[in-house]
């Protein structure tokens, strides 16, 4: 019986637990990739992170209201999507399969394209937006414009993947609750709102409990689109890791930030599976 | 009257919205398409002029990085799918058929380790690869993929057993079945659809994965995400050849969304 886990316990001991402890060992020296000395130095990479201000006062709200939006944005249009896909139309077949092309492409590839769409100067939505006689906004030379289209972007990817769920969610609701709601002359909203909500409710909460986790560690989008810039301002946590530790080469420091990152995501993780057990109880 | 012209704007207004979305989720592709197939005179206002050639494919096709990266995510792709799904199916399998401690603290161990950012361990990675030689190697860049996928993956699995019923392996044992040939000619069998839904959308985040590549791979094995990502951070103005490039490393993905569609759907819904 152990015989069927250990291959999986091998790989995960080998290749995710061994590389943690050893980039804990990492985080409490002085570790530098050009000048390896590796001078134990107990908490002080820590404490550098923590009062590092960008790490505090950028890293950190970028990645929780990245979090936060784009989890909550994807979740509604989702939600818009499934229902109107739940319906037959001239059309559908179709709009399923299009739905499908943002979960398919590689998220480097979506940001590559988001970039140029949007480039200052040839961008095909920057120059239809300053047809419409909208203000030109130089989108990826600010904090908020670029940050928001980092956001947009992780909507359009996410979206469509909520969507798939629910719409299987919705597909297999038992039809009997919309019967008596028809019957009690309920309007379509009200409907929505008391009687397809609470029923989608278990599956809702699994779905923002893994995305959450997984926009926490987001990277690709953000270091294609705006690479952190202008000025650093729109570092998350990922792409902070990565510039400490192969841009500006500090092993130690990057070590530290992970570290952080990782125990931060654990309480995230068991905070959320909590809230996740009760939803699971109170609606059974 | 009024009723009829009621209905008349609902269904404009329907057909609005309908058209909005296929344009959201058209439009930035199809702008990168039709961009790879301009000349580089015409890649810059890609809406003006009419002038399309396939130069760009050829001129991507014949540089050799970028098709030996085409080349190299296409086997680690398909390696790593044979792995991650052979080495958790029977963790799947345990997790579902089996109770007691060990299952108790594994299952844990999977839910726990799930939650750890990638970069928070790929980073050290680098440091493990480059002492053991394998960094820039297919070994080197397979088994970080393989380990990635375990937790998610015997969650998943775990899930397809526990939809299937366990008295038919039951049925299996009393006929003379042995444990394991009840797991491989009873349970596996049922499971597999579930599984080939999972191999196509493993297959493809392995092609689309970023940060592994980015970290782990170099000038030996580059991949084809990293390729592009190098592109377009560091040379970042001939578009058209950017776009092919990207039309190129897009092409699994379309084919996948056409032809696989039934799969994926299903896959994502597990």
């Amino acid at each position: 019986m152990l015989l069927l886990i250990a291959p999986a316990a091998f790989v995960l001991v080998c290749f995710q637990i061994v590389p943690i402890l050893v980039g804990m060992n990492a985080s409490f020296r002085d570790w530098s990739l050009v000048n390896p000395l590796k001078t134990w130095v107990g908490l002080s990479q820590y404490v550098a992170v923590f009062t590092d201000p960008i790490f505090l006062k950028v890293v950190l709200p970028n990645t929780f209201v990245l979090m936060v939006t784009s989890v909550a944005a994807s979740l509604g249009l989702g939600l818009v999507l499934a229902s109107l896909l739940n319906k037959p139309f001239f059309g559908r077949p179709l709009l399923r399969t299009i739905i499908l092309l943002p979960l398919t492409i590689a998220p480097v590839i979506t940001a590559t394209m988001i970039r140029w769409s949007f480039n200052d100067q040839f961008g095909v939505i920057t120059t239809f937006l300053a047809y419409l006689g909208l203000p030109e906004i130089a989108w990826l030379s600010d904090r908020w414009p670029s940050f928001t289209l980092v956001i947009l972007t992780d909507i359009w990817i996410w979206a469509p993947w909520f969507t798939i769920i629910l719409l299987a969610a919705l597909q297999g609701l038992p039809p009997e609750q919309f019967e008596a709601a028809k019957i009690d002359a309920a309007t379509p909203w009200r409907t929505f709102t008391h009687v397809t909500l609470p029923m989608l409710r278990p599956v809702i909460v699994v779905c923002v409990l893994i995305r959450s986790i997984d926009a926490f560690r987001t990277f690709d989008q953000v270091w294609i689109l705006t690479g952190g810039g202008p000025a650093r301002s729109t570092e998350v946590f990922s792409v902070y890791v990565y510039v400490q530790a192969f841009i500006n080469l500090d092993f130690g420091r990057g070590a530290a930030a992970a570290g952080v990152g990782a125990i931060i995501m654990l309480f995230v993780g068991i905070g959320l599976y909590r809230l996740v057990n009760r939803t699971m109880e109170t609606s059974r | 009257m009024m009723a009829a012209l009621g209905a008349a704007i609902r269904r404009g207004v329907f057909s609005i919205g309908v058209l909005a979305i296929f344009v959201l989720f058209v439009g930035p592709v199809a702008i990168l398409v039709l961009t790879s197939v301009r000349p580089a005179s015409g890649a810059y206002y890609i809406w003006r002029g009419t002038t399309f050639t396939l130069q760009n494919f050829v001129e991507v096709a014949q540089q050799s990085q970028v098709m030996q990266a085409m080349f190299n995510s296409f086997v680690l792709s398909t390696l790593a799918t044979i792995f991650s799904l052979g080495i958790t199916v029977g963790s799947g399998y345990m997790l579902s058929r089996f109770s007691g401690w060990i299952q108790r603290s594994w299952f844990a161990t999977i839910y726990v380790f799930r939650t750890v950012p990638y970069i928070s361990w790929v980073l050290p990675l680098y440091l493990v690869n480059t002492r053991l030689g394998i960094y820039d190697t297919y070994l080197g860049l397979l088994l970080p993929h393989v380990a990635v996928h375990v937790c998610f993956f015997s969650w998943l699995m775990k899930g397809f057993f526990d939809g299937i019923n366990p008295s038919m392996e039951h049925a299996a044992l009393i006929d003379g079945c042995t444990r394991w040939g009840a797991f491989y000619r009873v349970a596996l069998p049922s499971a597999m659809p579930g599984i080939a839904a999972l191999a196509i959308l493993c297959w493809l985040s392995t092609w689309n994965e970023f940060l592994f590549a980015l970290i782990l791979s170099g000038q030996r094995t580059p991949l084809i995400t990293s390729t592009m990502a190098q592109f377009v951070t560091e040379t970042g103005t001939e578009w058209n050849l950017m776009s092919a490039t990207a039309v190129f490393a897009m092409l699994p993905a379309l084919l996948v969304t056409v032809f696989g569609q039934k799969y994926v759907i299903r896959g994502l819904r597990m």
